[in-house]
């Protein structure tokens, strides 16, 4: 009769047992979940180190043709334009809403925000606002080309501290290294989503 | 006009290299150069007669800049001033850990990975055993 008790235990211990057993077996397999995440992300992150540093070592050697075709005196740091001057590529941060702690990191190409470009993009608004409806609509249907000039127009700009003609190659390099930043950008945000699955597993450690 | 303030929304931000000549040359060519009023870059340019306490300030200064969201560092000079960059913890500005031309990227030094390898490595799980 004991020994029939200890093999089946009544309906109440064993309906407690079961609730138990769901909600650590549910545990298990969140904290089983966060490491894969956890992992996922550091592959990813592997993935795109291994992606910047072969196009780096690409943009080192074009940077090192340019700088054989041109000169060493044409392609130095002493060239630098170290004038007052905003970037020309800049991030955008979006620190997320209540729900999300995770910051997401946008590249901007090429967008100028200097004081003169702003007073000019001004003008221009103000002008086309005074013009019509029928000018305006001109207007925007050229506005693809207005911001593909003004990216060329940036491009020459970063390109132009090395001397007006530059070699193709300096031209190859900028483009490399512009393809470098987007996987940069996307670098960060998948560091960030590293750091919260991390700060996630840790918890889960602690918790046990 | 010149006392209008700049139109700028609170979510934009540029980068900042602390690297070798070259890489920061290519940056530069990509449009992410930066001068201040007060003529402060940001960029360092690290070379031989670059001294350790030049890049801890300028790493200090990188992660205190408010309009900053990454930190490019090539990974040979944050092993220059490991001790800072690992116990850096805010999500902005990301550090990123780069190659350089003479040294190739580790993931064994790099500051976020090496963590991660700690929390799965046998000291810590015998840690936690005990």
């Amino acid at each position: 009769m004991k020994q029939y008790k200890e093999n089946h235990p009544t309906n109440k211990s064993v309906a407690v047992t079961s609730e138990d057993g769901n909600q650590s077996s549910n545990e298990i397999a969140g904290a089983d979940q966060n490491i894969l995440n956890l992992l996922d992300y550091m592959d990813n992150y592997l993935i795109l180190v291994d992606s910047v540093s072969s196009s780096v070592r690409q943009g080192w050697l074009e940077l090192a043709s340019a700088r054989y075709s041109m000169g060493a005196s044409r392609v130095n740091s002493s060239l630098f334009d170290l004038k007052s001057h905003y970037a020309s590529t800049t991030l955008q941060v979006d620190n997320g809403g209540t729900d999300t702690e995770l910051p997401c990191f946008t590249l901007c190409k090429w967008t100028s925000s200097d004081e003169a470009k702003l007073e000019e993009d001004q003008l221009l608004k103000n002008k086309s606002d005074s013009l019509g409806s029928e000018k305006r609509k001109a207007e925007e249907s050229g506005s693809p080309v207005t911001a593909n000039n003004h990216a060329e127009k940036e491009r020459f700009k970063s390109l132009s501290m090395f001397g007006t003609l530059v070699s193709p190659k300096l031209r190859a390099t900028q483009s490399t290294f512009e393809t470098t930043l987007e996987t940069l950008v996307e670098m960060s945000n998948l560091r960030a989503s590293l750091l919260c699955a991390y700060d996630q597993v840790q918890k889960d450690r602690e918790t046990d | 006009m010149a006392n209008k303030p700049q139109i700028r929304t609170n979510s934009s931000a540029i980068m900042a290299m602390i690297a070798d000549e070259d890489t920061i040359t290519g940056f530069l060519l990509a449009g992410v150069g930066n001068v201040d009023l007060r003529r402060k870059t940001n960029y360092l340019i690290v070379d031989s007669k670059t001294t350790v306490k030049q890049i801890e300030e300028a790493f200090k200064e990188f992660t205190s800049r408010e309009d900053i969201a990454i930190v490019l560092i090539s990974q040979y000079v944050a092993n220059m001033i490991r001790f800072l960059v690992d116990s850096y913890n805010k999500p902005i500005p990301a550090i990123l850990e780069i190659p350089s031309k003479d040294h190739p990227y580790d993931p064994a030094h790099d500051s976020v990975l090496s963590r991660v390898k700690y929390l799965f490595s046998a000291e810590s799980v015998a840690g936690d055993r005990r």
